[in-house]
């Protein structure tokens, strides 16, 4: 349970901050994409980790690469197949997965120095940490820039006639960044101990 | 055993490459009728909306099956013509062939390299509610990629009705605007393409004169997606000129000779009401 609050790869270990701004206009890309990092994550964590024994030490970085890089190909062309339209928005940043510092991070770190299923755990628990930013600060940019959750409509028009408008700054990444501040800064707050001195 | 040997790090890679090119070739091939299923359904729904027939969400939200069905019903004929403007060949309605974006490509590289007689251009003619719609597409480059689009004009062969771009890699909430923001689509609405002009239609920057209907205003911080996308539809344009300039005389002939058979009774009219008069 550790990733998904007290050592969150977003919050805790700043990593994987790139697409997390890019994606989480809205709340259905910011789903689809953090399930596609889990799935990824898990299962690139669970295939290293059984060939942990056999992959050669000076090369074990690129072989972490392809393991990866197989996961996110087959990841969007599945997408592609299945779900056109997010595949669309979502764009670049599911082929950027192999570049999102978690996953690779996880590899090293606990992959290659444990057990398949502990390792197939620990890469979805990560994974899920990361939706689950993602889906927190999706909730905020789609709620006050468009109105809107899951593309349904929540504030109801009678807001629209007297005068209201979507927040066209919450669409913008800079804006992300500074909703993931917040729960950076909140976070910090509750827990004590990641406070530097 | 040892791994770190040359010879077992040599072997190992190569297998693991081999492995995982296999694995992808199988997905790929698996995959690839559902995803060309799912294009074909997208560059549809892009016409229809350009025809604006339907709510781009509206088309989303009915599935392929239902957007194919949507195509078959709606489409009066699909023509491809040559750079003469010539009817050469049509494509196939009811297995609602049409032209995906590598296709356009296609046909771009040929008006680019000049081989203008193997040009074989597609003219897409809805006729949904009895109203003609002519649905041609463009293609060319924008800032980081490809742009394309499709324009949609009434039956007077000059008059916008609507239109629609998609784009590779443009620059979200700048260049990308040209796909989402429905008011620069809307821009084009009422607008005319003015086939005399050396300037067919253009997109400006810093807005459009007041008054100009050949002409809409540029996208702000977009200056070369804009450009780029200007020069898409006037090359485009240029192309299907001679098509649009040749559909152009028989209709207005046949407007004439419409409009002169109304004076001629109106005129027949008044000499018989003198004639009444006279009596």
């Amino acid at each position: 349970m550790d990733p998904i609050f007290k050592g969150n790869p977003i919050t805790v270990l700043v990593l994987g901050i790139c697409s997390s701004l890019a994606v989480t206009v809205q709340m259905k890309g910011a789903f689809v994409m953090g399930l596609s990092v889990m799935i990824v994550t898990g299962l690139s964590s669970f295939v290293v980790s059984m060939m942990r024994n056999s992959i050669p030490n000076r090369i074990r970085i690129i072989v972490q690469l392809v393991v990866v890089s197989l996961m996110v190909i087959l990841v969007d062309q599945l997408l592609k197949a299945y779900s056109y339209g997010i595949e669309k928005q979502l764009s670049v940043y599911v082929g950027l997965i192999i570049t999102n510092c978690i996953v690779m991070g996880r590899i090293e770190a606990f992959g290659l120095a444990n057990k398949p299923i502990p390792s197939l755990l620990d890469g979805l628990a990560n994974g899920a940490g990361y939706a689950m930013i993602l889906i927190v600060v999706a909730f905020f940019r789609e709620i006050l820039g468009s109105g809107t959750l899951f593309g349904m409509r929540i504030i109801p028009q009678s807001f629209y006639d007297a005068g209201y408008m979507n927040n066209g700054l919450v669409i913008l990444p800079p804006m992300a960044l500074i909703l993931i501040g917040c729960i950076i800064w909140i976070q910090r707050s509750i827990q004590k101990d990641l406070q530097e001195k | 055993m040892n791994t770190n040997g040359n010879f077992y790090t040599i072997i190992y890679s190569t297998i693991i490459v081999v492995l995982v090119a296999a694995i992808l070739a199988y997905a790929s091939l698996a995959l690839k009728p559902k995803q060309d299923a799912n294009v074909k359904a997208e560059t549809i729904s892009q016409m229809l909306t350009a025809a604006k027939y339907f709510d781009k969400a509206t088309l989303e939200a009915m599935g392929n099956d239902k957007i194919l069905e949507e195509y078959v019903k709606d489409i009066n004929k699909a023509l491809i013509i040559n750079a003469e403007g010539e009817v050469i060949d049509s494509l196939d309605k009811a297995k609602s062939e049409i032209y995906t974006e590598s296709k356009l490509k296609a046909q771009n590289n040929l008006m680019k390299s000049g081989k203008k007689e193997d040009l074989r251009l597609p003219v897409f003619i809805f006729g949904k509610g009895g109203k003609q719609v002519i649905v041609i597409p463009c293609y060319g480059t924008g800032l980081w990629g490809p742009v394309w689009g499709y324009l949609a004009f009434a039956d007077d062969m000059k008059t916008f009705v609507g239109a629609y771009f998609d784009h590779e890699s443009e620059t979200p909430g700048l260049g990308a605007k040209i796909k989402d923001d429905p008011s620069f689509r809307a821009e084009f609405e009422g607008k005319t393409a003015d086939f005399s002009s050396s300037r067919i239609f253009s997109i400006v920057k810093g807005g459009a004169p007041a008054g100009q209907a050949n002409a809409i205003d540029a996208i702000t911080g977009a200056t070369m997606t804009s450009r780029g996308l200007n020069a898409a539809i006037e090359q485009w344009l240029e192309f299907y000129k001679p098509y649009f300039t040749a559909a152009k005389p028989a209709e207005k002939a046949a407007a004439d000779s419409c409009a002169k058979a109304a004076t001629d009774s109106l005129a027949k009219a008044a000499i018989d009401s003198t004639a009444v008069i006279t009596e």
